[in-house]
């Protein structure tokens, strides 16, 4: 019942915008259900609960292009609000190049099931949710006499967006998850108070760990204690999966259409060339069912579909929309990434930090940037000094520099750890000769 | 509307404080790209957050949908965080005593097409400054957010806060050189903030910061004393310490700064504040989210930690008076403490004696982006712009460095405060909890005795 009333809002809306006399548009209709849970010392703190819908329009006059957007549903707001959008769009320079996408390439049914929604998520009662964010952070392994807090979150987001573009699409989409994450701070040396945590995230609410998060967010904390620059020089670097994801983004943004045409990417003219090392081999397949960023579509509908980004360390691809098709003179691609994997090597982290023997474990990234035109990179990092393939003493407060393409040429290992609930499946990594600032 | 009867209901299952926070907010944006002025956005955000704290517990829920049913849905579910002992309201609020109209006039705002004119000027007059510049990116945004409040104390406050921001940035070639620049103000002022001047200020600096770049190299890092220029170098406070003064983080005993209230933490030349009451400035707040009257609120005085910035629920957890930083993003989230415009009084010293004192360091102008790790206080922010000082010199142009430090540390580590307090109107946006708010900061320049820079 209430798909067909968001159904018949989204055809309103597109019937006010041809009445007002533009004729190429795509509108989306978004609605949410989000749950958000925090306790602390096992009390709730705080219960949020929210059912958002929303529209957004997109315009196309005469080769002028308007984005709009609101939450104020109701029919006279909507009126309004399409009226200004229509002569907002008019009053902008024609740019030949702004038009919807082919409908050739839209998505025209036929794929997959994506297993990626859970229909009953809005439906579960909230002390259900509480009980198990409560009992995670109640678990024996926080009565540790170090811990001065220890925080579970809850959250949940189930989505479901209606499409309708004006030259031949409608679909719609869903998708859900669930996550949970404990923080734990515990009382440190000289006034310190390390923190960290440890999350788990699923599509379902059912297949939510009932257990371990906690001990996990413990024993990453405790290990912090006495953190302490090491000294500046090159060593091995090893970083773990959960934001090895990190020294991809730069690759990735520089891909981007956008970035290309700007002249903003240390990426421009090296598509079919060695970027990385044979190791750096990475995918985007938007077709896996039962993975998080699966989806038959991109935002502007195309169908989406499985591309090899970085072949044995050879660029591929970019990502071009119908946009930067147009103004690159290029065939157009995706917009961006859905469920990326980079290629697992054989090895556990613990055998790959055995194989480096000595070299540094970054374990977070604390700030830092990347320049868009050179690839020149500084971030801060804390982890471990590796020492015999073991972790030694804890590090922080140091910085890594370097250019992203020298780095991905050193790529030498990657590890088989990634975390398959992750929207991007990229494993603990290791690179040699990495330049380290510290004392 | 019946209010009462909300709040009521969002305090029926035992919560002592409840509010209804209703928003309004228009943003419209105008973008040239590529010589042309052929993108706009606009965007429509419209609902009511209602909150009910009880203790130090908090349940909330928003609706778009302003009707009384639906907001007594709301305030229903956000009751839920009650322990079930019914307290009787303390509601003094009636339908016919809310929305006085705000006591500020209706912001101005740029049309469309005169939207478009300034940025078209804008990209003329920078191609005609420097002919290695092959793009310019300009945009406009005009947002008016109108805010109703009112609580179970019978507080209430209505208010309209204009933000205008322009955004400017540059790409220039040379030889085989690409190289991106920009620079930014956030005001929370009408259109009148677009002068002649301004604008034009706006797009030199955008240039300047570019050549600056085709120069400018990268040194080995290393711990090295540091001087922050005066203005967007506030962006020390911001991340070594204000985070860390945020009362939330004292509440749950997680900050670096837990147990010093009272005590000394840098030397008695530095005085530091955070201040709601500067006319104009993104940090300014007449009533901050939760109904508390905007306010200057001194953090370290001479030296001393003298308060935490504080929201309903740390204030009421330490017996104080709340500080005016209870800040959200929108409706649809809670309030908790936040930085609104945080600076450094100046001291006596002429920057450029400061500079004078360092044989070996660097002097860092402006930055990009910043970060902070709470309990350990280890901060970064990533240098854009700068300079290294060699004997009492500025020597070569430097780009591109990430700056770490520990928070306490480093404030101890100020050792000389200079004369000359700016404050920064860059867009500067804060985020914590999933929460983005406009902020801004400002400095004298000051000498710090080490950093790690890299």
């Amino acid at each position: 019942m209430k798909e067909t009333t968001n159904r018949q809002i989204l055809h309103t809306a597109m019937q006010m915008v041809y009445d007002e006399g533009c004729h190429e548009a795509k509108a989306v209709l978004m609605q949410n259900h989000e749950d958000t849970i925090q306790v602390r010392g096992g009390r709730v703190e705080k219960l949020q609960r929210a059912a958002p819908t929303s529209l957004a329009l997109n315009l196309f006059i005469d080769g002028r292009e308007g984005f709009f957007y609101t939450n104020d549903l109701a029919i006279d707001s909507l009126h309004r609000f399409v009226r200004q959008a229509v002569a907002t769009t008019r009053m902008l320079e024609p740019d030949a190049d702004r038009t919807l996408a082919d409908p050739q390439r839209y998505y025209r049914g036929g794929g997959p099931e994506l297993k990626n929604y859970d229909a009953t998520l809005s439906d579960i009662e909230p002390e259900r949710k509480i009980r198990l964010a409560t009992g995670h952070n109640t678990d024996a392994s926080l009565s540790h006499p170090a811990i001065i807090s220890a925080e579970t979150h809850y959250s949940d987001r189930q989505h479901r967006a209606e499409y309708l573009i004006s030259n031949g699409f409608e679909g719609s989409e869903a998708s859900s998850y669930c996550t949970l994450t404990t923080i734990v701070t515990v009382e440190g040396r000289d006034g310190q108070h390390p923190m960290d945590g440890w999350g788990e995230t699923r599509i379902f609410f059912d297949d939510m760990p009932t257990t371990g998060i906690a001990d996990v967010a413990l024993q990453r904390t405790l290990r912090k204690i006495g953190q302490r620059p090491t000294k500046s020089g090159t060593y091995t670097m090893l970083v773990e999966s959960p934001v090895a994801g990190n020294l991809l983004q730069p690759l990735l943004s520089a891909m981007n259409g956008q970035a290309l045409q700007q002249r903003m990417s240390f990426l421009e003219g090296r598509q079919h060339t060695q970027v990385g090392s044979t190791l750096l081999h990475l995918i985007d397949d938007p077709l896996q069912p039962g993975t998080r960023g699966a989806c038959h579509f991109d935002y502007d509908g195309t169908a989406t579909s499985r591309r090899t980004l970085f072949d044995e360390g050879r660029l591929q691809t970019y990502f071009i929309d119908t946009l930067y098709a147009r103004k690159l003179h290029m065939t157009p691609t995706t917009q961006g990434t859905h469920h990326l994997i980079l290629r697992p090597g054989d090895k556990s982290l613990n055998e790959l930090m055995q194989a480096a023997s000595n070299g540094i474990l970054v374990t977070d990234f604390n700030g830092g940037n990347c320049d868009p035109s050179t690839g020149n990179f500084s971030y801060g990092i804390e982890g471990f000094v590796l020492r015999d393939g073991k972790l030694a003493e804890p590090v922080s407060g140091m910085n890594i520099t370097g250019n992203m393409l020298e780095l991905w040429q050193r790529l030498v290992g990657a590890a088989n750890d990634a975390d398959p609930w992750e929207t991007e499946l990229i494993p603990s990594l290791m690179f040699e000769g990495v330049h380290f600032a510290g004392n | 509307m019946d209010f009462q009867q909300i709040i009521a209901a969002a305090l029926s299952r035992g919560g002592h404080y409840a509010d209804i926070y209703i928003e309004h907010t228009v943003l419209q944006n105008v973008e040239l790209q590529d010589g042309r002025v052929s993108q706009a956005q606009q965007s429509v955000l419209h609902g009511a957050g209602i909150r009910v704290v009880c203790g130090e517990q908090t349940g909330y829920a928003y609706t778009m949908d302003l009707s009384q049913p639906s907001l007594m849905h709301a305030a229903r579910f956000a009751a839920s965080i009650g322990d079930g002992n019914f307290c009787a309201p303390h509601c003094t609020v009636c339908a016919d005593e809310i929305l006085p109209r705000p006591d500020t006039s209706e912001p101005q705002q740029l049309e469309g097409c005169e939207a478009a004119a300034l940025l078209l000027k804008i990209q003329e007059r920078a191609c005609a400054t420097d002919p290695r510049i092959v793009r310019v990116k300009a945009s406009l945004s005009q947002r008016t957010q109108q805010i109703q409040f009112l609580n179970s104390l019978g507080e209430e406050y209505t208010d309209l806060r204009p933000r205008t921001s322009l955004f400017v940035s540059i790409v220039m070639e040379q030889g085989e050189q690409t190289q991106m620049g920009f620079a930014s103000r956030m005001m929370q002022h009408g259109a009148e903030m677009l002068t002649d001047e301004l604008v034009d200020e706006v797009t030199h600096e955008a240039i300047s910061r570019t050549a600056f770049l085709f120069d400018a190299t990268r040194i080995d890092g290393g711990e090295m004393p540091v001087v922050m220029a005066a203005g967007a170098s506030g962006i020390l406070l911001h991340e070594a310490i204000g985070h860390a003064f945020e009362a939330d983080f004292i509440r749950q005993g997680t900050s670096i700064f837990s147990d010093r209230l009272g005590t000394e933490i840098c030397d008695p030349s530095i005085t530091i504040v955070d201040d709601g009451t500067q006319e104009g400035d993104a940090g300014r707040l007449r009533w901050d989210d939760e109904g508390t009257a905007g306010q200057r609120t001194v953090l370290v005085e001479k030296g001393r930690l003298v308060s935490f910035m504080h929201d309903r629920i740390s204030a009421k957890h330490f017996g104080v008076a709340p500080t005016g930083n209870g800040r959200r993003q929108s409706f649809r989230h809670t309030p908790q403490p936040r930085m609104r415009s945080t600076y450094m009084l100046a001291g006596e010293t002429p920057p450029d004696d400061i500079i004078r004192s360092v044989r070996r360091g660097i002097l860092a102008q402006t930055f990009t982006n910043g970060q902070v790790q709470i309990g350990a206080g280890d901060f970064t922010f990533y240098m854009k712009q700068g300079y290294l000082i060699e004997d009492g010199r500025l020597t070569q142009p430097l780009r591109d460095l990430n700056i770490i430090g520990n928070g306490p540390q480093a404030l101890r580590d100020i050792c000389l405060v200079g004369n000359d307090l700016k404050l920064d109107h860059s867009a500067s946006m804060c985020g914590k909890g999933g929460q983005t708010v406009p902020v801004s900061q400002g400095l004298p320049t000051v000498l710090i005795k080490k950093l790690v820079v890299g």
